[in-house]
């Protein structure tokens, strides 16, 4: 099955109608555009503080340079040392040229991490560090909600996992963004990654941990269908659990299960094999 | 009118990139003495120790937001202009808020300079108006009481 795209394929997909199989490979895009919609937000408010400074700055260096030219100008014709002023400026202008080199490691990092979601075209089997796509789709939530929630994260040394790397980090951000939204106010949220000891074949187990409000027990055996939400129109479209679950048990032999208690907060789990052993079809 | 001074700005925003970058730009244009912290709370006992003309505040921030800090220094000292610099999600909260805290202006980040600085010549002319005229106030009071003392002695002397 690896040569059709995995987010859009099911086990009996092969016999589907093509109309059928373009109409989800639709959705899922669409999806994942909603998804990442949400995000901008967040990081274009993440990217404002960086992009004032840096022109902030620009405006200042070069001001100052042309002040500091008249100025060494004019000593050097009276034959003086350089002024006081002088010296203050070129100090200004050395802090200034400090903050532009964070704003740009920062600007360049926000974006490189958005690149990762967007990538469309990368739909093959790849060999990646799982704590890498934790960190990146870690890194793009914490733009939204950084102000009041913690985010924390425990990556133990982890194998390479043979996955579809930017089908992992969807179902990574579609949790990563659902314990946000679950949570009212201040809280927490806390990512864990780990090989699973004494697993036969080797797999790897992620929990995504939040303090929100829990999911009551009757709602709990329809979170995974597809189209079922409690979010208003505009924040949630029900989609993100059934996809997420499509990805994780179809596309890469895992599993994904949950636990939560109302009022205290939601665990999501997921346990993925090191190696896909499906053999690949013809 | 005490011009004698240099205005002062207190600038408060979690991002020390920002305080930076706002007050190279101020040292370079402008005398004025600028107070820049990245902790709301340092900030706030800034307003304890002398008056200060114009507060500048970043509206998203850790534990306290630009708002409830310009609540409290609304009550610490009522005639320092307050200026909030708020991002573009929370631009809908600031306009609301507008009243509560009396607010001079808002700026939207990224912020531009030249307005900046426009904003910031505004409210500290609108400050030292302000303890100017308060300064009368009690000069007219004192002048007032004084003139009741002189009537009441006067009256006692004629009795
Ligand atoms: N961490 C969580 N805490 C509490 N409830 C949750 C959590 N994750 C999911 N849910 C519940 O499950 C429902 C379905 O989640 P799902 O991700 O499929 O869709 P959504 O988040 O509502 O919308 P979408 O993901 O399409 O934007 C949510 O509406 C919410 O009620
Ligand atoms: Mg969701």
């Amino acid at each position: 099955m690896a040569d059709q795209p995995p987010a859009i394929t099911s086990g009996a997909s092969s016999s589907l109608d093509p109309e059928i199989r373009q109409l989800r490979e639709k959705l899922a895009e669409a999806y994942r555009l909603v998804a990442l919609g949400q995000l901008v937000t967040g990081v274009v408010h993440e990217i404002n503080n960086p992009i004032g400074s840096i022109v902030s700055n620009n405006e200042v260096s070069l001001r100052a340079l042309s002040s500091l030219r008249q100025k060494l100008d004019a000593a050097r014709l009276a034959g003086e040392a350089p002024p006081q002023k002088a010296i203050d400026l070129v100090d200004t202008l050395l802090s200034l040229a400090a903050v532009d080199k964070i704003a740009c490691e920062r600007i360049s990092g926000i974006v490189r991490t958005l690149k990762t979601f967007s990538r469309v075209e990368e739909r093959d089997l790849r060999l990646v560090r799982a704590g890498d796509l934790l960190r990146d789709a870690a890194k793009l939530v914490d733009c939204q909600y950084r102000r009041r929630i913690e985010l924390q994260l425990f990556v133990a040394e982890l194998p390479e996992i043979e996955c579809y790397p930017q089908l992992l980090s969807q179902v990574l951000l579609n949790l990563l963004v659902n314990a946000g939204q679950a949570i009212e106010g201040e809280g927490r949220i806390t990512v864990r990654a780990a090989q699973v000891i004494g697993s036969e074949p080797a797999a790897i187990e992620i929990s995504i941990e939040d303090t929100g409000k829990g999911i009551a027990p009757e709602l709990r055996p329809r979170i995974f269908e597809a189209g079922f939400t409690t979010k208003p129109i505009g924040v949630g479209t029900g989609l993100g659990l059934a996809l997420s679950r499509k990805l994780i048990e179809e596309s890469h032999g895992g599993r994904i299960w949950f636990t939560s208690e109302v009022g205290r907060g939601t665990t999501f789990y997921i346990r993925l094999p090191v190696r896909q052993t499906r053999p690949p079809a013809t | 009118m005490s011009e004698t001074k240099a205005p002062r700005i207190l600038l408060v925003d979690d991002e020390e990139m920002v305080l930076t970058s706002i007050r190279a730009y101020l040292s370079l244009e402008t005398e004025y003495e600028i107070l820049a912290h990245t902790q709301p709370e340092d900030a706030l006992r800034r307003l304890d120790e002398g008056p200060i003309d114009v507060v500048v505040t970043d509206y998203l921030m850790p534990r306290v937001t630009g708002l409830q800090l310009l609540a409290e220094a609304k009550k610490k000292q009522p005639e320092a202009a307050r200026v909030l610099l708020t991002g573009h999600a929370d631009k809908q909260s600031a306009i609301q808020a507008i009243n509560d805290v009396g607010l001079y202006q808002y700026l939207e980040k990224p912020w531009d300079n030249a307005q900046l600085l426009l904003v910031i010549n505004g409210a500290i002319e609108r400050t030292r108006l302000l303890r100017g005229l308060a300064e009368k106030v009690e000069e007219l009071d004192a002048a007032h009481g004084q003139l009741k003392e002189a009537q009441r002695r006067l009256i006692r002397a004629f009795l």
